[in-house]
């Protein structure tokens, strides 16, 4: 009934939207309102007529609460990065990044990891930070080494495991020794095999242009950037909930037995769950039943790869380039902890 | 996304915050204490964001903030091209770079939650399911207090049952808050006794729990402070010893503001 009622408004509206076509983009915003009108009706009718019994499930009201906590939680945070990113556009020269870095990509790589130390937040920062670095000149290869050691490395998460593992400083060094080594070796396996094509071009950030208003650049970009990534943060945030309420505590028993499927267990575990990484130290501290390494390997992989960064990435750097670079650096982190973990833990 | 809808989508989105954070204690079912002045910063911040982007765009559209190009219509929103072109891309790529895309629209779904249907903090049911909180070892125990009942934290109580050499908890009439969690069916007696504690956010939820027998179970999700002692079994001070209480009384308590975390239960006014 609902339904055939929407279509046939859709219809008529499709009409009267295609009457003044004179002029495209007229009728492709009439679409998008309409599309927008539409989208609310069926929401409404969902919230007011079947959904109001089903939104209150106890499964479901689980789902909300943490889809919004992982949005509210990253929100600053991706602030932050979207007005550094912004910031570094509109008011830092392209050459203050040649001089900061090596000229040969292959030492800038390990020194942009380093210099990860200095942003203090989680990982929805650093991909628009990323990005505007690449705009501004700074090597991929460099840029992508900063964007994965960033939310792994900085003091904030460092003291967070700190407070976490109390009595195994082991922990601490091995989840930065681990986490810079990871970001190295995709910096230079970028440089090795990454394509520019896979990459969108970032032709948002062009940088200050003589003639424009610096404030003005600086607030374009920040709200260009913070409107696309909040986005795709919404759509990490819920495919987060969705595994953080579908999978049972019961599966994670299941794996804890075997070393080596319980390292891949957990790897796999911190994409799906997408725990920030200044949290994630609690959460590997309460999974005691799993090996140091495993434990290891939640930490290193987290902050790198997660269906939220994922997202995010998609939407920043195109969906070619988040599919294989998420791939490999699962891969990479994944062995360089175990490695590392080997040794150290 | 056109240039007055980000300027509304920004407004709202500050609105959600402030909401949340400053008039509200709604961000505390989400997100620590100590989050608040952040979350306060990020919605004045996309206010001041929005309120500049709609007075850019309310002065492009009077005559005298219009640059030319501009074919504005009699029907207020229905004005102009996109204006991200004009200071944004004069280079030519073809399409229209300073569009937002469509996908920013989703992020209508948390400022409206936020702003009209807030869900609550999270209850019994992730309690039965997410993992439990680690305790950590402690190795001096000092002297307990001689108030009775003797309020402590469900941590403390896991600590002295489990932990306590000195077996001090053993024959004390304790004080403990929480809210009611059911045992799964076929789990033999009694309910827990739930405190659900975040690090970060609601998604890193564990959870503190403590049975308890010889009362009825109040429904779920309710708070109560229950009085009772330490429920005998295994070896007391060890992990054999079993983390339950024999409910004296159980008494319905006010659900704490800030639920994240093993607070002391208050001081009942009887």
């Amino acid at each position: 009934m609902q339904e055939t009622h929407e279509r046939v408004e859709e219809a008529g509206a499709e009409a009267v939207a295609a009457a003044p076509a004179d002029d495209a983009p007229g009728r492709e915003r009439a679409r998008s309102w309409l599309l927008v009108a539409l989208a609310a009706v069926v929401l409404l009718d969902l919230a007011l007529f079947v959904g109001r019994g089903w939104l209150e499930e106890p499964a479901v009201r689980a789902w909300r609460t943490v889809c919004l906590a992982v949005t509210v939680q990253a929100m600053p945070f991706l602030l932050l990065g979207t007005a550094l990113s912004g910031a570094i556009n509109a008011f830092v020269p392209t050459r203050v990044f040649q001089r900061l870095l090596p000229r040969r990509a292959v030492l800038a790589v390990p020194v942009a990891g380093v210099a990860g130390v200095v942003l203090p937040g989680c990982e929805c920062a650093s991909v628009p930070v990323a990005n505007s670095l690449i705009a501004r000149g700074v090597t991929p290869a460099a840029a992508f080494a900063f964007l994965l050691s960033a939310p792994a490395v900085n003091p904030v998460v460092l003291t967070a495991t700190a407070v976490a593992f109390p009595g195994s400083p082991a922990m601490v060094a091995a989840r930065l020794l681990a986490s810079l080594a990871t970001a190295a070796v995709m910096g230079w396996l970028w440089l090795w095999l990454g394509r520019p094509q896979w990459l969108r071009p970032a032709v948002r950030h062009t940088g200050h242009r003589p003639g424009h208003s610096r404030l003005r650049e600086f607030r374009d970009g920040f709200q260009h950037d913070f409107l696309h990534a909040g986005g795709f943060l919404v759509v990490g945030a819920m495919a987060a909930a969705t595994f953080n309420v579908a999978v049972p505590q019961s599966v994670l028993e299941t794996f804890s037995g075997s070393p080596w499927l319980s390292v891949l267990f957990l790897a796999a575990l911190a994409v799906v769950l997408a725990v920030c990484s200044e949290a994630d130290a609690f959460v590997a501290a309460s999974l005691s039943g799993f090996s140091p390494v495993a434990r290891l390997a939640f930490l290193v992989v987290g902050p790198m790869v997660d269906v939220k960064l994922i997202a995010l990435q998609a939407g920043t750097f195109g969906r070619a380039f988040a599919v294989r670079f998420s791939a490999a650096t699962a891969v990479v982190a994944v062995v360089c902890s175990v490695l590392i973990g080997g040794v150290l833990l | 996304m056109r240039r007055p809808a980000q300027a509304i989508l920004l407004l709202l989105a500050g609105l959600g915050l402030l909401h949340a954070s400053l008039w509200t204690d709604l961000c505390l079912r989400y997100v620590k204490e100590g989050m608040r002045p952040l979350l306060v910063a990020s919605g004045a911040l996309l206010l001041l964001l929005g309120a500049a982007e709609a007075w850019s765009s309310f002065r492009r559209r009077t005559p005298e903030g219009r640059d030319g190009q501009d074919h504005g219509d009699e029907h207020g929103h229905e004005h102009g091209h996109d204006h991200g072109h004009e200071h944004g891309h004069d280079h030519g790529h073809g399409h229209d770079h300073a569009g937002v895309p469509r996908v920013a629209w989703l992020l209508l779904l948390p400022v409206l939650s936020l702003l009209l249907y807030a869900p609550p903090a999270l209850g019994s049911y992730t309690a039965s399911r997410a993992a439990p909180e680690t305790v950590s070892r402690q190795e001096h125990f000092d002297p307990l207090p001689s108030t009775s009942p003797l309020p402590l934290t469900l941590t403390d109580f896991t600590r002295r049952v489990q932990q306590d050499r000195g077996q001090a908890i053993r024959g004390r009439t304790v004080r403990m808050t929480g809210f009611v969690t059911p045992v799964r069916r076929g789990g033999g007696a009694g309910w827990y006794l739930t405190r659900i504690v975040i690090s970060c956010c609601a998604a890193d939820a564990r959870s503190v729990r403590v049975r308890v027998y010889g009362a009825a179970a109040p429904p779920a999700d309710t708070w109560v402070t229950v009085t009772g002692t330490w429920h005998p079994g295994g070896r007391l001070g060890t992990s054999s010893a079993p983390v339950a209480v024999d409910a004296h009384s159980v008494v319905k308590a006010p659900r704490p503001v800030n639920a994240y975390t093993d607070a002391l239960p208050l001081p009942t006014t009887r």
